[in-house]
């Protein structure tokens, strides 16, 4: 009687489960027609050849075809792909770089704060594929011209690699800045979340800035650099910077190839997409908290160990004890 | 000795009290460095806004003369009166205003009722849910489009009601909920909704309030500020989006970003019908583009001048960031 005082009754369960799932329900089922079907589909569509007839959508099986065509007899898709893979490689670390600097700097109280919070914004608001297709076919996202610098010919002179690496950074800098604007924001909340007392105490001990930096700010804030990479990622992959959405979106409407070819494009993009957001989480999951229980679980299992050995060794005593008793006993 | 004297001078001065300060942020030096880098990036950021402006304002002769960098030597509207007419202007904009308009709104709703369910309710598979909503944010539209696509042109060939070329597609996709960065928009309702105290609710609750009484009165009622950034959000980025529109919409209605994409092969169609133009004047050149992507964004940028602090607050209030 008194358990079931404290859970609550089997109805209100029962009206809780009924009343959430008629708020969740449109999401629910928008999620299943538009998001999960599509998802599954789209793997069976990339191994068959889909056309439109008469009587609807036919599709025949023709193994990974769809994929040979991607990979080999298509010219272009592979480099494309490889190049996207290189761009979010160099610009979501840039990204996340400079978008957490600049929340450092705008952490700060000074005058004309929120004129740089507005302009850094600013990007969020009119960022589009064709804004930047239309920018940059202008050439107007590029500032200044890297080669002329000095330092870069020092560079290029000994590794052409990452000339072009940074080069490659350069041209588009304006661009690369525009993906900082949610990051910014992301940072800046999470920074003034951060508890004064933490930096006083630190002071007090006698910490540099720069310590205070990697040892205090870095750890917390270390969640939202996850978020704030994976976010990076999702919306880099939605511009035309890269080529590969592009070459999905033709060859949706293409007649020769068809749904089946693109479908394996979608499906190789969207591999390499979540194998990046993979990777990023494999990079910053904070394996502090992971060592934390391990290490407690270990001092268990050894306490553990320690115990049944101590009850071992007390059973042996007790039954030798008991043995010579027993002798005693038989000898009286 | 004298050295000696010196720094003992220089330590206690008011000078160096104002350069470096007590602590090393509190100094001019640190000041104005902070100062110079941030309006350098500032620079950056706008450097492509600028050269916009700087260009749509040019005539012919001064695009093409090398001396003129920033500023025209004959200012001209012949650009942005021309894109205006090629982008088929007036309509446009109003198509625009009313198709994203109508999608952020079902969006929005949608959204709210969703991170009322995750914020107040006990339901079973509820964790499971929420890492689905996550899930959702992260799947690359492309891998989705092509099945959904496929659905409409079936629905529409069976049934017979056109479905491609109209709002009704991608209105379908926001009710159910599958618009747009709809996972962030339902993200910030529950981060919002679940501050609110739920004794409020269970106030409402004895007085006799059904469930969907306490979602109108008190949560909604409550939380108009959020559901204006919601709303704001959604409309700035349906506004924008144009790769989902010119899947489902093609050319078969005026809106702004694809007609922006579209921008290059209707100006040569136009020109070509121009009588009696002179030769160089209709030729394509940057300053039309720059004209037509400065069109582009204007509705935008304006709106952005007025509503920029429900913007700017707007992420970190609602906490995207609290996991």
């Amino acid at each position: 009687m008194k358990q079931r005082k404290n859970r609550p009754s089997r109805q209100y369960l029962k009206q809780q489960n009924r009343a959430g799932y008629m708020f969740f329900m449109p999401w629910l089922i928008g999620f299943l027609v538009f998001t999960l079907f599509p998802f599954i589909y789209t793997i069976y569509l990339s191994f068959h050849k889909v056309n439109l007839n008469v009587l609807g959508w036919t599709t025949i099986f023709n193994g990974i075809d769809n994929y040979v065509t991607a990979f080999l007899r298509n010219p272009d898709f592979t480099p494309a792909l490889i190049q996207f893979f290189l761009t979010e490689l160099i610009y979501v670390p840039t990204i996340l770089i400079i978008s957490f600097i600049l929340a450092l700097l705008l952490n700060g109280k000074f005058k004309f704060r929120t004129v740089f919070r507005i302009i850094y914004f600013l990007p969020v608001i009119v960022i589009s594929g064709s804004v930047m297709n239309q920018l940059m076919s202008s050439g107007n996202v590029q500032v200044g011209n890297v080669r002329r610098i000095f330092v870069y010919q020092i560079i290029e002179s000994y590794s052409p690699e990452l000339a072009d690496v940074i080069v490659f950074l350069f041209n588009n800098f304006a661009l690369v800045l525009w993906f900082t604007g949610i990051p910014i924001v992301l940072f800046l909340s999470g920074l003034q979340k951060i508890n004064t007392a933490l930096y006083e105490a630190a002071q007090i001990d006698g910490a540099t800035s720069w310590q205070i930096l990697w040892k205090i700010t870095m750890p917390i804030i270390r969640p939202i650099v996850l978020v704030a990479a994976v976010f990076t990622v999702v919306s880099l992959g939605m511009f035309p910077i890269n080529p590969v959405y592009g070459m999905i979106q033709n060859a949706i409407f293409d007649t020769v190839g068809g749904l089946g070819v693109a479908s394996s494009y979608a499906w190789i993009y969207s591999l390499t997409i979540l194998l990046l957001i993979a990777m990023i989480y494999v990079v910053l999951k904070d394996h502090s908290k992971d060592e934390y229980v391990i290490n407690i679980r270990q001092q268990q299992a050894e306490r553990q160990l320690k115990q049944v050995k101590r009850d071992q060794r007390r059973n042996k005593l007790h039954g030798l004890l008991l043995k010579k008793a027993g002798e005693k006993h038989e000898e009286q | 000795m004298k050295s000696n004297k010196l720094n003992f001078v220089w330590k206690d001065s008011r000078l160096r009290s104002k350069l470096l300060g007590y602590h090393l942020t509190d100094g001019w030096i640190y000041r104005s460095a902070v100062y110079l880098l941030l309006v350098a990036i500032a620079y950056v950021f706008l450097y492509p806004l600028l050269r916009m402006l700087s260009m749509t304002f040019m005539s012919t002769a001064d695009l093409i003369n090398p001396e003129i960098d920033w500023v025209p030597q004959n200012w001209s509207l012949t650009n942005l009166r021309v894109a205006w007419s090629v982008m088929d202007m007036p309509g446009t904009i109003f198509n625009s205003l009313w198709y994203s308009g109508t999608l952020a709104l079902a969006q929005t709703f949608v959204s709210a009722m969703t991170g009322f369910a995750f914020a107040r309710y006990q339901f079973k598979f509820k964790n499971f849910w929420f890492m689905m909503v996550l899930l959702s944010f992260v799947i690359p539209v492309p891998l989705v489009l092509i099945p959904r696509w496929m659905m409409f042109i079936t629905v529409q060939n069976t049934t017979g009601i056109k479905l491609i070329g109209t709002i009704f597609p991608q209105l379908m996709m926001s009710i159910a909920g599958q618009g747009v960065y709809s996972a962030i928009l339902i993200l910030i309702f529950f981060n919002f909704f679940k501050m609110i105290p739920v004794s409020l609710d269970e106030a409402a609750r004895i007085d006799g309030a059904t469930s969907w009484q306490v979602f109108y009165h008190i949560i909604l009622k409550m939380s108009v500020p959020t559901i204006a950034t919601v709303f704001l959000f959604s409309f700035v980025w349906n506004y924008n989006e144009s790769y989902i529109t010119s899947t489902f919409v093609r050319s078969a209605m005026k809106l702004m970003p694809l007609q922006l994409s579209l921008f290059d092969s209707i100006f040569e169609r136009m020109s070509a019908n121009v009588p009696g133009a002179p030769g160089g004047q209709f030729r394509l050149n940057e300053s039309f583009k720059m004209a037509a992507t400065l069109i582009t964004m204007a509705p935008m940028m304006i709106m952005y001048l007025f509503v920029q602090r429900q913007f700017v607050e707007g992420i970190e209030k609602t906490g995207i960031t609290g996991e």
